[in-house]
């Protein structure tokens, strides 16, 4: 049981590291990540759920954080745009999105980012159609979609030859 | 953005949820968040007290029988309904249109519970509630009662609940043999809101037996079509009996005019989804 109040001390690990923080319970978890954690990756376009550049992931779930509570993380795993990259090196989609120029502003990027590593982990061979409703969620105000989904395009592609790899391996054996 | 001040408590169980509830006149539960947070956000209802329901284990389960019956706990989110072994198993359509509710980060949120509760005539799931015949159960720290789902939508953003009652779990009957549903929409973009929508329910043997077509986005909940319904009974299961059992769906309606379509627009799109979903559910029956 978490008891009844206005403020609440939480504990959150994000991208690895944990933190112990007192929030108010009217706090989205957005906030919290940007202005009490300062991981200001996480951006907010609309602040109403409907935009996505504010989605992270939430105890391995994709989830909008301006459309959480800063209490409801108690206790949550939490990886954010921040913890993508490794000792200072683009990941794989990163990378992509780099190559097939997947950003133009930049502003929905790190909620682009978020998702397609979610729907690359549950599907690491998603189709077109298959990325393009997995990102219906978040909105590019560029309307740069043919890049992005370019761009994680490839990533699956990559995923698909190391497959069919390691299939013809297995075949040869 | 910055939400009135509110308070928060996460209970253990559910008899521990039915008590703040009670005791509490601004509690609301909080389920999967992703309506009532937007409410809290606009304040356009004054909350006091967030119940946190989402994670109490009661609440979570799919239960299926021996009979076919299922039963989905409120918290049971759209996305886990989409992935459900015992909801595919039987209830395939259910696991259909929860995977077309808008998009994955609020499928893996948005709860069954939440989408009755509010009770927003776009919702995609009160109508096929409806027209598959479920029931919902409903507790309170008082006892417990069943509402079918019929009775359970009242009016725009209002359900059958009485203050301190929690709708725990949806049960829904099998679809035995000879027995099809059907779901059809017109909608403003994929997997968004509806403009219009039928939900269908219809038995075949030989010719059509029962028949439950359920309209929604005509009226402020979801409403059986009685005319369409007894011009079905007795029919064949033919493309053309359906075709004019749908023309029954007239005047009678009087759906709201917004800048996605007209009344008559409403109307007359009724008569098309309709008939697509009762063959729908036909085509659906008619291979088991």
């Amino acid at each position: 049981m978490i008891r009844q109040g206005t403020t609440h001390t939480i504990q959150v690990t994000v991208n690895g590291q944990v933190y112990n923080r007192v929030v108010e319970a009217r706090q989205l978890l957005v906030h919290f990540l940007r202005d009490t954690l300062d991981l200001t990756g996480t951006h907010i376009g609309c602040d109403t759920g409907s935009c996505g550049a504010c989605s992270v992931i939430f105890n391995g779930q994709l989830v909008k954080s301006c459309m959480l509570l800063a209490p409801q993380a108690d206790g949550a795993e939490i990886e954010t745009v921040e913890g993508l990259a490794r000792s200072g090196e683009l990941d794989p989609l990163q990378q992509s999105f780099s190559a097939h120029h997947g950003l133009q502003c930049g502003y929905c990027t790190p909620g682009m980012l978020m998702t397609a590593t979610y729907l690359l982990r549950q599907n690491p061979t998603p189709t077109e159609e298959e990325i393009r409703q997995g990102i219906k969620g978040n909105i590019c105000r560029c309307t740069g979609y043919v890049n992005i989904v370019r761009s994680i395009s490839a990533v699956a592609e990559a995923h698909r030859a190391t497959a069919v790899g390691t299939t013809e391996g297995r075949d040869q054996q | 953005m910055l939400l009135k001040s509110v308070e928060y408590v996460r209970p253990d169980t559910v008899p521990e949820a039915l008590d703040l509830l009670r005791s509490n006149v601004g509690a609301a539960p909080l389920a999967g968040g992703q309506s009532l947070t937007n409410v809290l956000k606009h304040r356009v209802a004054s909350v006091d007290l967030l119940v946190d329901i989402s994670a109490l284990a009661e609440l979570r389960s799919i239960t299926r029988t021996a009979e076919g019956v299922i039963e989905i706990g409120s918290c049971v989110t759209y996305d886990e309904i989409d992935h459900s072994r015992e909801v595919r198993a039987g209830h395939d359509i259910v696991a259909r249109v929860a995977a077309h509710i808008e998009d994955q980060q609020i499928r893996n949120r948005g709860t069954i519970g939440g989408n009755c509760c509010l009770s927003d005539p776009t919702n995609n799931l009160p109508p096929l509630l409806v027209a598959l015949g479920a029931t919902m159960n409903v507790r309170s720290a008082g006892g417990s009662r069943q509402v079918a789902a019929e009775d359970f939508f009242k009016g725009y953003f209002l359900t059958a609940l009485e203050p301190g009652e929690l709708l725990t779990s949806v049960t829904i009957p099998p679809l035995l043999s000879g027995v099809g549903a059907g779901y059809v929409s017109v909608s403003v973009a994929a997997d968004s809101k509806a403009i219009v929508r039928a939900a269908a329910r219809v038995e075949v043997k030989g010719v059509i037996g029962e028949a439950r077509v359920v309209l929604a986005r005509v009226a402020s909940v979801p409403v059986r079509h009685r005319g369409m319904e007894d011009a079905l009974r007795g029919a064949p299961p033919t493309a053309e009996s359906v075709r004019a059992a749908a023309a029954t769906i007239g005047n009678e309606l009087e759906p709201i005019a917004d800048s996605h379509g007209s009344s008559q627009y409403r109307r007359e799109m009724a008569r098309v989804v309709a008939q697509r979903a009762v063959l729908e559910a036909i085509a659906e029956g008619g291979g088991k």
